[in-house]
């Protein structure tokens, strides 16, 4: 690991995927993602990789599919309105079975909404903004320092799988600085192999990549194989931290941002004596919903906690399953949760529920 | 002293983002202590306010915004009147003396102190531009949480090059206000 660097959580997640082989880069403006751009169109140059300011959203994960398609390793950013732009291309992407880095710093919607920051984007990543039975990979980090380290997992997964990846950022990710270490450069970026990849076929055999298949038989059988894939990388690529859970009785829900809130409110609950603990997806997509359920077992209610009015929350109930109440707090338009504001939530809860603590 | 908090508010084009990194980054980098640097953005910058928080830590920094800080900084009237009354209880207010009439009343236990920096940026340094550093030579000497050492050595790595002797003289100046104190008034500003 390389000396700590103070950097903005932008500049850190641009930086961690030029380490991790990264040579192209299509994206458009928006805030507050265009750090990333920004930094890329200055590195990517440097690293004998290429940097495109697309004409639109939609043309930069267009572009996405034909690198990809060509085996680059490469990646684009945006945020919330955005990212909804680029839905049909991501689409593409899933179907055709293209790997790729998405990241979207989200902001607040719905519509133009706001640039401060806000987690209500997690309905489109992780259950498919596009149209199709399709699934993106989508990893939710709560420091810079796991936004690093999570650029290096995406893109493994991404070239395993053969599918789209997102990190899920938000504003304050995006926008805060934190000292920030990089692993060593991605050795085996190289010795991926991309067999499909349509790299000038010579005089070997002729590589079609699309997501075209008219007859119902072959489009069914290509969606079980997606299918399978995603079976996959539910067994084997789902991510999470359990916080404080062994004697834990109430159990908060959150990821990104708000789950690092959460830990000072699970200090605050237990110094006045509230067994509280957490759980924290870091994959979103796949949800640790085994976990979770398993928790219901063992605690008396669970809190989730969004920067939202609510979709988190929706994934905890499908896994707890009426076994115990699960509750929710959010905040929206760009405001953040306040520890006070959490720690007040949760002993509404326990007064409402008649639980105990 | 687990968790600090700075607040350093003025105007775009003052430096204090600047400033905020170069703090953040003597205590997080040279110093291995946690830290988070966030500053304004969007609406809250609009009308050209502007304004960088650190908060130095020894343990994990869970929630990244700046609520109570125990340093304001202000270098402009507007920076007063919207972010010194935040200031923690037995806090420290750190306000250029030709903005500071716009102060709001503070808890008595806030400890207020004027300091020239823009006319010290000006008049002996000849560059109203560095203001910002001769304030957080003034701030790292005030509050003793950051050495100095770290933050010039950090300094000196942020600052534009053919303008580092201009920085580390502002950066002086600023420590030798906290030394001497003689433009200080502890009372509380009503």
């Amino acid at each position: 690991m390389s000396q700590p660097i103070l950097m903005k959580g932008n500049e850190a997640i641009a930086e961690a995927a030029i380490r991790a082989g990264c040579r192209f880069f299509a994206g458009y403006p928006i805030t507050p993602q265009n750090e990333i751009p920004e930094y890329m169109s200055r590195r990517l140059p440097e690293v004998g990789g290429a940097f495109v300011q697309a004409e639109s959203e939609v043309a930069a994960i267009n572009m996405l599919y034909g690198a990809a398609g060509a085996g680059a390793r490469c990646m684009t950013s945006s945020s919330s309105p955005g990212i909804s732009l680029k839905q049909e291309g991501i689409s593409y992407m899933a179907g055709s079975e293209l790997p790729g880095l998405i990241v979207n710093i989200v902001r607040g919607g719905p519509g133009l909404g706001t640039i401060q920051p806000a987690q209500s984007d997690y309905f489109q990543a992780t259950k498919g903004g596009g149209h199709g039975d399709y699934r993106l990979v989508v990893y939710g980090p709560d420091t810079l320092q796991e936004a690093v380290d999570m650029v290096f997992e995406a893109f493994r997964v991404s070239d395993a799988y053969r599918n789209p990846v997102m990190i899920l950022g938000d504003g304050v990710l995006g926008q805060m600085m934190e000292p920030v270490r990089f692993p060593p450069e991605d050795a085996d970026v190289h010795k991926v192999e991309k067999p499909w990849a349509t790299t000038g076929a010579g005089d070997g055999d002729t590589r079609l990549i699309c997501s075209i298949h008219l007859e119902a038989e072959e489009l069914n059988a290509h969606n079980m194989h997606l299918h399978e894939k995603y079976q996959a990388i539910k067994e084997n690529e789902t991510l999470y931290e359990e916080v404080e859970m062994e004697d834990a009785q109430l159990c908060l829900v959150a990821y990104g941002t708000t789950s690092r809130i959460c830990r000072a409110v699970i200090e605050q609950c237990r110094s006045e004596g509230m067994k509280v603990g957490m759980i924290r997806p870091i994959t979103l997509w796949p949800f640790p919903d085994k976990p979770i359920s398993e928790a219901a077992k063992k605690v008396d209610a669970f809190l989730a906690v969004e920067m939202s009015l609510g979709q988190m929350v929706e994934d905890v109930r499908l896994a707890v399953n009426g076994r115990v109440p699960v509750g929710f707090f959010g905040r929206t338009g760009g405001l953040i949760p306040t520890p006070d504001e959490i720690v007040a939530a949760l002993k509404r809860l326990v007064e409402e529920e008649g639980v105990t603590s | 002293m687990s968790k600090f908090e700075y607040r350093l508010a003025g105007s775009g084009g003052q430096g204090l983002i600047l400033a905020g990194i170069i703090l953040a980054e003597a205590a997080g980098v040279h110093e291995g202590a946690y830290v988070v640097q966030t500053q304004s953005y969007g609406p809250e910058s609009r009308g050209g306010a502007s304004r960088a928080e650190v908060i130095v830590s020894d343990q994990t920094i869970d929630y990244p915004k700046v609520t109570r800080p125990d340093v304001v900084l202000c270098l402009t009237a507007e920076a007063c009147r919207r972010y010194a009354g935040d200031v923690a209880s037995g806090g420290l207010v750190v306000v250029d003396e030709e903005v500071g009439k716009a102060l709001p009343s503070l808890e008595e236990s806030v400890k207020v102190i004027r300091l020239p920096f823009l006319r010290t940026a000006r008049e002996e340094l000849g560059r109203e531009i560095v203001a910002n550093i001769v304030a957080l030579g003034a701030i790292v000497g005030l509050t003793d949480r950051v050495s100095p050492e770290a933050v010039e050595k950090a300094l000196l790595g942020r600052v534009p090059k053919g303008t580092t002797e201009l920085n580390q003289r502002a950066f002086a100046h600023g420590l030798q206000m906290a030394r001497g104190g003689d433009c200080c008034e502890s009372a509380p500003v009503t």
